[in-house]
């Protein structure tokens, strides 16, 4: 094994990471932030329903790869509750979400689901 | 009494006047001008005021005439105010003190206050001088001038200044001694021996009192040449040309044993503009030559010398679009609405703060 990572590399190493995402990962930690925020709990499907709204995706794969992708770099986990694949932003995320607002390259969308959960 | 506001303002004040009063807005500014007595500190923002000056911006230095608004209206009737129109300070005090000059009804002819104006030279000098010029001169003097609630108004130019390249300390010394030449008409009355005519300190004031442009200027007077020749070609290079003349007055200093008539050629040519002047002549010992001191009040509209002005200011700006244009720079047709810009920028932050409130309470920030 080669010389070990220091601090400094995690720090580009998490820049890059973030820099690799897409407007679909930034809106999904947004939605399972705010899922949260609601105290209701936003899955794998409820994604699939709003990037397919936005016209992000027509398919739920591509939904499904998306949050794969996110899971796999810690910035959400998924848990099986019920037989639902519930969504929820890790401190990783939280950071990595922070970034991309802060970098202003993406704008908040709203998600149909959430705006019902937040009228009841 | 002489007060001096701003840094070019306040340089020429303390030059003519060991007790002038300096006024502006950065104590920095304040100290660096040697002379002068009393300082006074402008201030908005603290009490020992800012430290950076006006930064060009009038804004500035009309928000901190508030500050002293009082002392200095009292301050300034019946004296000389010298302040330059392009320059934040000088520009924004002067026309807090020009706008309330208008409003007043009940200003006497000894208490007008004159003002010495420098404006800044166009071709050279940086175009936000001359934008702050222009909105001066259409504006708060214009009204004032209007009003008839000043006294005469000085308009230097600093154009000697920046084609025969001299310093600022030169051109400020060459500018007063000029002005002390013009002053000191009243106090040559009382000193030397009168030959004809009188120009008394009550005769200048009222003279100084009257709202017009003053060009003054002197020169050896040839007796052989005319008058009106001589005076066009010595017209004084610290002020802008003049216009036709309303009123005038002049002093005639002859040597000792010199010709004490030569003063009707003067009187001649004004006579042939319908001008009336105030006169004087007198013995000076001193001289070799004869020496006239003259002195024109003309009115010049405002807006003719914006327009001089825009002329300039407008060749400036061309000069600058082309420069661009050679450059090949291209400008996109940005077809951009104002308001929902705006409403997009406070959303767009409305919502960046949303997200990360909502994940500091979520413990994850």
């Amino acid at each position: 094994m080669g010389h070990e990572l220091t601090t400094e590399d995690f720090g580009k190493l998490f820049e890059r990471q973030a820099q690799r995402l897409g407007e679909a990962h930034f809106l999904v930690m947004y939605w399972a932030a705010q899922g949260e925020d609601l105290d209701c709990r936003y899955n794998i499907t409820n994604s699939f329903d709003d990037m397919k709204r936005l016209g992000i995706t027509r398919t739920k794969q591509t939904a499904v790869a998306i949050v794969e992708a996110l899971a796999a770099l810690c910035f959400i986990e998924v848990r099986e509750e019920r037989n639902r694949k519930n969504i929820f932003i890790t401190t990783y995320g939280a950071k990595a979400l922070e970034a991309l607002v802060l970098s202003g390259r993406f704008a908040p969308r709203a998600s149909g689901y959430l705006e019902e959960q937040a009228k009841k | 009494m002489t007060i001096g506001i701003g840094g070019a303002g306040s340089k020429i004040a303390a030059k003519l006047d060991n007790a002038a009063v300096l006024v502006n807005v950065s104590e920095t500014e304040l100290n660096k001008v040697p002379g002068g007595a009393r300082r006074i500190l402008a201030s908005v923002h603290a009490a020992r005021g800012q430290f950076k000056g006006s930064r060009k911006n009038p804004e500035i230095g009309h928000d901190a005439y508030q500050s002293i608004r009082r002392e200095l209206l009292a301050m300034v009737r019946g004296d000389v105010v010298f302040s330059s129109t392009g320059g934040g300070t000088g520009n924004g005090i002067t026309t807090g003190i020009l706008n309330d000059l208008t409003k007043a009804s009940d200003i006497s002819t000894s208490d007008k206050t004159s003002f010495g104006l420098i404006l800044p030279y166009a071709k050279l000098e940086s175009s936000e001088f001359v934008s702050n010029t222009i909105e001066f001169l259409t504006g708060p003097l214009a009204a004032a001038i209007d009003s008839g609630n000043t006294g005469n108004i000085f308009l230097f130019s600093n154009k000697k200044k920046f084609e025969e390249k001299e310093s600022e300390e030169l051109y400020n010394q060459q500018l007063v001694e000029s002005l002390r030449v013009f002053l000191s008409i009243p106090d040559k009355n009382d000193k030397y021996r009168l030959l004809d005519g009188h120009i008394d300190h009550e005769d200048f004031a009222l003279f100084m009192s009257k709202p017009y442009f003053n060009h003054f200027t002197y020169f050896d007077y040839d007796p052989k040449v005319p008058f009106g020749d001589q005076l066009e070609a010595n017209s004084n290079p610290y002020l802008l040309a003049p216009e036709a003349a309303i009123e005038a007055l002049f002093l005639l200093e002859v040597p000792k044993g010199g010709d004490p008539t030569l003063f009707y050629d003067i009187l001649q040519y004004f006579a042939g503009k319908d001008v009336s002047p105030i006169y004087s002549v007198v013995e000076n010992q001193d001289r070799q030559k004869p020496l006239v001191t003259v002195s024109l009040l003309y009115s010049r509209k405002p807006a003719e010398l914006v327009d001089d002005f825009n002329r300039i200011s407008e060749g400036h700006v061309q000069a600058k679009v082309k420069k661009s244009l050679d450059q090949w720079v291209e400008l996109p047709k940005m077809e951009v609405n104002m308001e929902t810009e705006a409403r997009r920028a406070v959303k767009q932050r409305g919502d960046r703060e949303d997200v990360l409130a909502t994940l500091r309470r979520l413990g994850k920030l």
